[in-house]
């Protein structure tokens, strides 16, 4: 009953964490790296594009690199998030986010779906789902988050602990 | 005088869980002095708020060395001794996380 009053009064105003840090040698855990992945496949389905229809041997060489590192992000992006989810989060985390176990599925299909696909809509779907899970990963710290355009092509807005 | 904080991390485990609220008071300490088995809040000047348990404290009573409870824990085994001025007060009431 107290309980149920005081995270009541947190939802309204916020308590302050007191961090109980357990990092060593549990692992360290940061999206950023799901999130860089993230937008290197939007970056190499750009790449892609910019290449057109050329057929000289450069070019093929080069959409032979594109669609490697493609695969190899649009998969490390999973990797990424499936750690965090499996080793990180915790029923208590599932329970305050409960939309966290649906949206790492969305994010699985959609990294499979920007391996099978050359479409930069799915791309950029996939780093705002990766976004909101680093939101909800960093509100699981005690850490406020901001968004921010990465200072790299494409640009998008990603999610950045606001230390 | 007195703050309410939220438990955020599992460090203490198994007495506190992540979610748990604690009142804390710098009142215990213009009474009496901190002492080992002291569950305390503090601030860090690299990790925030945080919440330990007190080991020792140096002769001086100007340091004092905190360890969490699990094995996993970050604490003055890594950044060493706290100030005493940087500490926020005694863990007073531990409101636990109901089990569901």
């Amino acid at each position: 009953m107290i309980y149920k009053v005081v995270e009541t009064l947190d939802r309204m105003v916020g308590i302050e964490r007191a961090r109980a840090h357990c990092d060593v040698p549990c692992g360290i855990y940061d999206p950023i790296t799901a999130q860089i992945a993230a937008l290197t496949v939007v970056r190499m389905v750009d790449l892609m594009k910019d290449l057109g229809n050329q057929q000289d041997l450069a070019s093929n060489n080069s959409l032979a690199r594109y669609v490697a590192v493609k695969e190899e992000h649009a998969e490390k992006a999973k990797h990424e998030i499936r750690v965090i989810w499996g080793d990180y989060i915790k029923p208590n985390h599932v329970e305050e986010h409960p939309e966290l176990h649906g949206l790492a599925h969305q994010i699985m299909q959609l990294g499979s779906k920007c391996r099978q696909t050359v479409d930069r809509d799915t791309a950029v779907q996939l780093v705002e789902a990766i976004n909101q899970f680093a939101e909800i990963f960093w509100k699981t710290k005690g850490v406020a988050t901001k968004r921010a355009k990465a200072p790299y092509a494409p640009a998008l807005e990603l999610v950045y602990p606001d230390l | 005088m007195f703050r309410v904080l939220r438990v955020a991390g599992n460090s203490l485990l198994p007495a506190y869980q992540d979610g748990d609220f604690v009142l804390v008071s710098k009142i215990p300490f213009l009474f009496g002095k901190i002492r080992p088995g002291d569950v305390i809040a503090f601030r860090h000047k690299a990790y925030g708020t945080m919440i330990k348990e007190v080991q020792r404290v140096a002769r001086n009573h100007d340091e004092i060395y905190v360890l969490g409870t699990h094995e996993g824990s970050v604490d003055s085994r890594h950044f060493g001794p706290i100030a005493r001025q940087d500490v926020l007060g005694k863990v007073l009431w531990h409101i636990k996380k109901p089990v569901d």
